[in-house]
């Protein structure tokens, strides 16, 4: 077993592998792009233009030569070191520390939620150690039919594994700093009674082996504060999400193997499915609150990258351990709730943009909140590049008077332009940006097992093709909703978005054409300015303008559940998971079928229900928490006077934390029935 | 605490000589339908219980105390010492009320909880509400981080009074 401990000697060859090689070819293609710029000598914006192309294809170089070494990283099949793994004996040997599972929900699905925990309390319990572990549904909820609705599934678990007394339920009534500040206040009433905590998101779904072998990795590496394992995309059926669960099968391992290849000990966390020390947690990683106004002052928004840098900065080191395996998540159905939660994302990271020169920080650190800086702003970079490219044509022209033919015979497909240069970076940036699929590819197609659970080597290739095709093609619209959100956190304008997460279910017409339109009408601009410029452009950019074009159809037909299973049952698009789905997906599934009692009225429920109704007192008498006494002054009169004035979200959660007023309303209830 | 020894399995209903006071009467019964009770033989049968033959002019405050403290009493030795405290009876209902108790009838309830059988008691005991368990309270502190320690330096180099501007402040 690899027992090399770790240090950042380890760490620096292979760091300067994969940094020095992005920025060789870096170099190399920014020589070669003020050629074709400087062929009439250079002006102010086509410097700003290589500026910019610099920056962005220093981020595609870098995941490049990242995926680069992920594929040697498995190739060798061995793993990084650094990291102490248990002998079989060990491994054999009961857990002696003890560990919180935990999940923080807000508004979710309580059929999904309770059935993820139970999935995952099933799979440990199969490993026989589950008296290392207790499980948490740590709620923030605002919705009081989420709210009751959750106290009923958890109950309903508890009955169902005999889980009381390992199985816990809290709910926040005041959701300050958001899921970090869930966490937070979990960690300060008990984290103490834990060694490590396990935090889960409320579509995560861990196998028990996976879990077990988390914690036995902290036990042995006390120098460990947070282990992550990447989660994989399973589980929907929707065409888009089965694209993005293909691609995170292919090409994911790559990523994955790649980022815990060079950043070993250094690695991120990425705030769920993964599991960190107590301790040193509550000890180091209490978040701070940023001086300012948003976007960049105010609670952290995205804690993770945060929390890791802290433990780092505490001397814990922090792993990406892809090969644990047995770590799932659902991705998004459709573009729109993507999109929505790439906006959420997006404001989240680029807040991070504050803490990059923080002091005391690991450089590691400082890189990955670049490199979450980047994988938004990326988009609006390339915009302003392609931008900035046309207006520096432009302006070219505008100061050295041309005719409109001359002018034409500069840009691409014109006569005095270096097509073959061009067609030569552009070859290269391809090649950046497909030979890590390639090779995610080929190491499927080299494991005969792996291919044949995704439908068969020859269907393997056309679902890579057919995903390279739609992603293509998505790419325009992604760079747009990106550069959209990235503005809008910068400049502090308000990008409403009031679409839901929905479940499988088809986007209509309407709604897609609503959010596509501004897409549409630039991709209308775009096609008019080129062909009224630049006509030889045209061929360049049709893949651009015919995504653009085609947004609102992408949108609606990739949201379909109908097209997703047409595709499966044709063998494409196949994941192993969809094939032999493990043990813990399957009971995951059966488990979200099957129905929980419907919460319509959280109140009525509340009051009607005697099952509800004790429940719900007896979580209050536990963990009372009080109610804003204006609302329910106010909501007592309304329903103490026997009107019919409806109550407020407000009131009602008001009414639903006071005791005294339930006992009242249901004595009243049952009078007015007898 | 308070008992009732019945046998085993056979109903128990005091007769009442004189009907109750309505209002004491339908404030038992809204009580015991709390526990799940719907019929009103059963309903009847427990306030019964409860009021005996000697409390009939009871008024519904002092009919319900005496209700709770009947059934705190057999809560207390179902789920034993362990839960008696301030929240035996709403805890206690909860664990009655999920196990589905009122599906017993009236009878449970008035029965000494030593002659229920033993799964039945330790259903009752299982099913005992138990969202989180005891506290440790603990603080996390929020890290200090001074943001720009280049400008923070430059600052104090400036106007050595100036305050930590680029540090976040403490909660």
């Amino acid at each position: 077993m690899n027992a090399q401990p770790y240090t950042p000697a380890l760490a620096r060859p292979r760091r300067v592998m994969v940094l020095g090689l992005a920025a060789l070819s870096t170099g190399f293609a920014c020589v070669e792009m003020h050629r074709l710029l400087a062929a009439h000598g250079t002006t102010v914006p086509e410097l700003f233009v290589l500026g910019l192309f610099a920056v962005c294809f220093a981020w595609i170089a870098l995941s490049f030569w990242s995926g680069v070494a992920g594929f040697i990283q498995l190739v060798s099949n061995q793993r990084v070191p650094g990291l102490r793994w248990p002998t079989e004996e060990e491994a054999a040997e009961p857990l002696t520390r003890r560990t919180a599972v935990v999940m923080p929900v807000y508004n979710e699905d309580p059929a999904a939620v309770f059935a993820h925990v139970q999935a995952t309390y099933e799979s440990i319990a199969a490993t026989g150690q589950l008296d290392a572990f207790d499980f948490y549904v740590l709620s923030d909820s605002t919705k009081a039919e989420s709210w009751v609705a959750e106290e009923l599934a958890w109950s309903e678990l508890c009955r169902r594994v005999g889980g009381q007394g390992r199985i816990f339920y809290r709910r926040r009534s005041d959701n300050t700093a958001k899921k970090a500040g869930n966490l937070a206040e979990f960690c300060e009433r008990w984290g103490r009674r834990y060694d490590f905590l396990l935090v889960l998101d409320a579509d995560s779904l861990m196998a028990g082996d996976s879990v077990v072998k988390m914690a036995r990795l902290m036990e042995l590496n006390p120098g460990a504060g947070i282990l992550q394992v990447p989660p994989q995309n399973v589980g929907r059926s929707t065409l888009f999400a089965r694209l993005q669960q293909f691609a995170g099968r292919v090409y994911g391992p790559i990523v994955a193997a790649g980022a815990a290849a060079w950043q070993l000990g250094d690695s991120n966390y990425w705030g769920h499915n993964a599991i960190l020390r107590m301790a040193p947690f509550i000890e180091h990683c209490g978040l701070p609150v940023l001086p300012g106004q948003q976007p960049f002052g105010g609670h952290i928004l995205s804690h993770d990258f945060v929390e890791a840098a802290l433990m780092r900065r505490a001397g814990y080191t922090v792993w990406l351990v892809p090969e644990l395996g047995g770590s799932y998540e659902q991705p998004p159905p459709d573009l729109l709730a993507y999109a929505q939660r790439d906006r959420r994302w997006c404001q989240g990271n680029l807040q991070h943009l504050g803490l990059v020169m923080a002091g005391g920080l690991h450089p590691m650190s400082r890189m990955h909140f670049l490199m979450g800086v980047m994988s938004y702003v990326a988009s609006p970079l390339w915009l302003i590049f392609l931008v900035a490219g046309l207006f520096a044509a432009l302006h070219e022209w505008f100061f050295a008077p041309a005719t409109l033919m001359e002018f034409q015979a500069t840009l691409p497909g014109g006569d005095a332009f270096d097509t073959v240069g061009a067609l030569r970076l552009m070859a290269l940036s391809l090649a950046l940006l497909w030979i890590p699929r390639l090779m995610g590819m080929g190491l499927v197609l080299a494991d005969r097992e792996e291919a044949a659970n995704m439908g068969g080597r020859f269907k393997l290739v056309l679902s890579v093709m057919l995903e390279g095709f739609v992603s293509t093609l998505m790419a325009p619209v992604m760079m747009l909703f990106q550069s959209h959100f990235v503005f809008g956190t910068l400049f502090g304008y308000k990008v409403n978005w009031s679409s839901q997460q929905r479940e499988d279910t088809d986007l209509p017409w309407p709604e897609a054409l609503r959010r596509h339109k501004w897409h549409m009408v630039i991709g209308v601009v775009l096609a008019v300015l080129t062909v009224a410029v630049a006509p030889g452009m045209l061929a360049w950019l049709s893949p651009v303008i015919l995504g653009l074009w085609l947004a609102p159809a992408i949108s609606v037909f990739t949201s379909r559940a109908s097209l997703g299973l047409w595709l499966q049952r044709r063998g494409l698009l196949l994941i192993p998971e969809e094939v032999q789905p493990p043990t813990v997906l399957v009971r995951a599934q059966e488990l979200a079928e099957e129905e929980l009692e419907p919460v319509d009225d959280a109140l009525d429920h509340v009051l009607t229900d005697p099952r509800a109704h004790a429940l719900h007192l007896a979580l209050l008498e536990s963990h009372p928490a009080a109610s804003v006494p204006a609302a329910l002054a106010s909501a007592r009169r309304k329903l103490l006077a026997g009107g019919v004035e409806p109550l407020s979200p407000q009131e009602k959660s008001a009414v639903l934390l006071d005791a005294r007023t339930l006992s009242e309303l249901r004595g009243r209830r049952l009078g007015v029935q007898a | 605490m308070d008992s009732v020894t019945t046998h085993p399995f056979i109903s128990f209903a005091p007769a009442m000589p004189q009907a109750a006071r309505a209002d004491t009467q339908a404030a038992l019964v809204n009580f015991f339908q709390d526990f799940g009770f719907t019929g009103r033989q059963d309903l009847e049968k427990l306030a019964g219980w409860v009021l005996g033959t000697r409390e009939l002019t009871l008024s519904p405050e002092a009919a319900l105390a005496l209700a709770r403290w009947r059934v705190e009493g057999w809560l207390a030795e179902v789920l034993g010492p362990a839960h008696v405290g301030p929240s035996l009876l709403v805890r206690g209902r909860a664990a009655f009320v999920l196990v589905g108790g009122a599906r017993w009838g009236a009878d449970v309830l008035m029965r000494t909880p030593s002659s229920l059988p033993d799964a039945w008691r330790r259903a009752v005991c299982e099913a005992v509400p138990m969202s989180a368990p005891a506290e440790v309270p603990c603080q996390m502190r929020e890290q200090q981080l001074v943001l720009n320690p280049f400008m923070d330096m430059l600052r104090r180099w400036l106007r050595p009074a100036a305050g930590q501007a680029g540090v976040s402040p403490s909660r």
